[in-house]
């Protein structure tokens, strides 16, 4: 199994994120992660969808057929190498009274990992990273006792000189744009 | 002094501009686009806009349907026919869903539909109101596009999306959910209608790049034994003569896909037949000889290919193809030209050669014999019980093959592609991609109102006439001069033939106890005759032909024919069956 991760850029409107998975849903592909955002031009979403999957061809049919969705302006398909990738954890850990003391320096310096907030018996860590630095961290804490932990999606820029939004059609050029 | 106020009121009432509500709006946009036939069905939640349509009678010709499924096929029979935008109505929920297989079934067949759905009021949605369903999220799945309409402002600007989006490119079904609220109240603004050209997220590339048509040309010109597929997108895009010229230009043969029937005369010398799980023995057989395939307007669906990775699979492919998505979706292709197949005719017939194809096309002719034997003789035999080739032949040969034929799913579907001598474009509308039992009476309606001045002639199941027998009412109600045959042989008889074949003759619930279809048919005021004998065939068509009306001829035949010749499924062509 391969990770792709799948860069969809739609005009922002109501029911688009349906229009988008129900392909997926149609080939039985599952998303392992999922980001929506506005772009920098305003009205245009970007969406970064990271699946795992076998062949090639066929993550490629999925993108041509994303592509077919009306409100879609664009969608790019990548390996993990063709970018530079990162998602965002939070983690809430348990610091009792006599408990075992959390290594901050470690926590800041190793793991490049900051404590957000304070609460009375916990603290919050931040940490960002690939997947794997993630989970790395996540054993690494796990023994202070993890109350919880969340991942976000991934967040993903391509390897190229130039910016995606370039690739987009320009407002300009459509009188009807919505 | 009161006077004077009076006059100030006067004033303010001239100021005040009424502007059309949403209901008169979608008029407003029917108009603009030129739609002159809507097929639909009231309800609750789409009242304001038959209210809206009342006003409308005299330039909008509405037809109400029996079953809103009735109005889905309708349209679609409707697009399949005239080439334009079939539109159809329904009310929110149960209105809604019962459009849904006539939206699934356009969107597989390529056919421009927009459908208008009522829907409940704005501040109910999500509510469970009564007759609510979520028409978008079901749709979704199966529409080109989809909106949910809450402002009547938005009205002209969606309408001119939705008309462009089903006509552009690949043709499809659009879905405009409008709330009862955005269909009651008035417009802010003057109406204003600007048809649409594109949009930022599609605009379909109708002229071919010239790199790939020269890439394609380069192989055709060098081929030995090339082989044309072509498709419904030859008539999609009214290519027919430029097909036809492109196949005189280089003497390539040439075979259809169903529902490519009609884009060629059947008496065409390089028309070699059509192909296909039911379709001719050389035309299927002979994919496994050619060494440049060039596929036009075709999608090699599973019922074209068996198994796609065996078919085909000695030559190279051209594949010319407006959606991009098409491209290698099933088999590798070496040169994609994408494009309008018109648009990519016109550049690539200058640029190929006439080649020596006499041999190669003598190799096709030469199968003929085998399946003239094996299939063709005993179907049209004249002997025992009437067969529904008969009918079928019988039915061409009146109408000199001018017909414009529509039929539902199953063996007649298959047999009248086979024996039906196709001499007009357009002339073949069927449910091909979703095999929709039940599309035939209402399509034909349809198609009767997209081409009133041909002879629309269908050729029913008996299983499929009673999936959508209410359609008789609508054929009554709007005195339309369309031709239904049933050719009856009591079974669902495609599915009864898979379980002689396939499954040991363990007929599981194929045998139907039927209606008297003509005393039905009466009933909703159609004429009709049943006929048993084989010499009272003749006499019967020219009866029903010459009938000033809609007319119903039920033909009862033999009870266990099978449909030859046949590809299992799944199974490659070569291992095609005559018997």
């Amino acid at each position: 199994m391969t990770q792709y991760t799948i860069c969809v850029f739609t005009e922002n409107s109501i029911g688009l994120l349906n229009k988008i998975t129900v392909i997926f849903t149609r080939r039985r592909i599952n998303i392992e992660t999922l980001t929506v955002s506005e772009t920098v031009r305003k009205g245009v979403s970007r969406f970064t969808i990271v699946i795992k999957h076998e062949k090639r061809e066929e993550v490629e049919k999925l993108v041509r057929q994303i592509r077919k969705i009306v409100e879609v302006l664009a969608v790019f398909g990548y390996l993990n190498d063709e970018i530079v990738y990162n998602e965002i954890a939070l983690f809430k850990i348990s610091t009792p009274i006599g408990g075992k003391a959390l290594d901050i320096d470690t926590i800041n310096r190793i793991y490049k990992a900051w404590v957000v907030y304070w609460g009375l018996d916990y603290v919050t860590i931040q940490k960002t990273g690939t997947e794997e630095e993630i989970f790395d961290f996540f054993r690494y804490l796990k023994p202070h006792g993890i109350i919880e932990f969340v991942r976000s999606g991934r967040v993903a820029i391509g390897k190229t000189p130039q910016g995606l939004v370039e690739y987009l059609p320009e407002d300009q050029e459509w009188e009807y744009y919505l | 002094m009161s006077k004077e106020i009076a006059f100030m009121e006067e004033d303010i009432k001239i100021e005040e501009v009424k502007f059309l509500s949403g209901g008169q709006a979608l008029m407003e946009c029917f108009l603009a686009e030129g739609v002159d036939t809507i097929f639909g069905y009231p309800g609750g939640a789409i009242m304001p806009i038959y209210d809206a349509l009342y006003d409308y009678t005299d330039r909008i010709n509405h037809i109400l349907v029996r079953h809103e499924q009735g109005a889905s096929h309708a349209a679609e029979g409707y697009a399949r026919s005239s080439g334009r935008v079939g539109v159809c109505m329904a009310t929110s929920g149960p209105g809604a869903t019962n459009l849904v297989t006539g939206i699934a079934d356009a969107i597989i067949d390529c056919t421009p539909m927009v459908a208008i759905t009522g829907q409940v009021a704005s501040n109910l949605l999500g509510t469970d109101a009564f007759q609510e369903t979520d028409v978008i999220g079901i749709t979704t799945p199966i529409c080109k596009w989809n909106y949910q309409v809450t402002d009547p402002d938005e009205i002209p600007l969606i309408l001119a999306k939705a008309f462009f989006i089903a006509r552009a490119g690949k043709p499809g079904p659009v879905l405009i959910d409008i709330t009862k609220d955005a269909q009651i109240k008035s417009m802010t603004k003057p109406f204003d209608y600007k048809p649409i050209e594109g949009l930022p997220g599609y605009h379909p590339r109708r002229v071919p790049k010239m790199e790939q048509v020269e890439k394609a040309a380069e192989l055709i010109n060098k081929a030995k034994r090339p082989y044309i597929l072509f498709g419904h997108g030859v008539l999609i895009s009214e290519a027919m003569e430029e097909f036809r010229e492109f196949v005189e230009k280089t003497d390539i043969p040439c075979a259809s896909t169903l529902l490519g029937l009609s884009g060629i005369s059947i008496d065409h010398p390089n028309y070699m037949g059509w192909l296909g799980m039911h379709g001719m023995y050389a035309p299927n057989v002979m994919t496994d000889q050619c060494d440049i395939l060039i596929a036009i307007g075709m999608r090699f669906d599973d019922r074209v290919t068996g198994d796609a990775s065996l078919f085909a699979k000695q030559a190279r492919i051209i594949h010319i193809e407006i959606d991009p998505a098409e491209i290698e979706k099933i088999k590798k292709t070496e040169a994609p030209v994408i494009g309008d197949v018109k648009e990519v005719l016109n550049l690539l017939t200058p640029l190929v050669k006439k080649g020596d194809y006499t041999g190669w096309k003598n190799e096709f002719r030469k199968l003929e014999p085998r399946e003239k034997e094996a299939v063709t003789d005993r179907d049209l035999k004249f002997e025992g019980q009437i067969k529904m080739a008969e009918v079928v032949k019988m039915v061409s040969d009146k109408t000199k093959g001018e017909a414009c034929v529509v039929v539902d799913v199953g063996q007649h579907q298959m047999v009248t592609a086979r024996y039906f001598e196709f001499k007009r474009h357009n002339s073949y509308i069927a449910s091909g991609g979703l095999g929709t039992m039940g599309f035939a009476i209402p399509a034909a309606l349809g198609a009767k109102m997209g081409a009133p001045d041909r002879e629309v002639v269908a050729f029913i199941g008996d299983g499929c006439f009673q999936m959508t027998i209410q359609e008789l009412g609508t054929i009554a109600q709007s005195k339309l001069p369309v031709k239904l045959i049933i050719l009856n042989n009591n079974y669902l008889g495609m599915v009864r033939q898979w379980q002689q074949l396939f499954f040991e003759k363990r007929y599981s619930f194929v045998e139907l106890q039927n209606p008297d279809f003509i005393m039905i048919s009466k009933g909703f005021g159609l004429e009709g005759e049943k006929i048993t004998e084989r010499d009272e065939l003749s006499d019967a068509i020219d009866k029903m032909l010459a009938h000033d009306g809609g007319y119903v001829l039920e033909v009862v035949v033999e009870k266990e024919e099978n449909v030859f010749p046949m590809v299992p499924a799944g199974r490659s062509v070569s291992e095609i069956r005559l018997t």
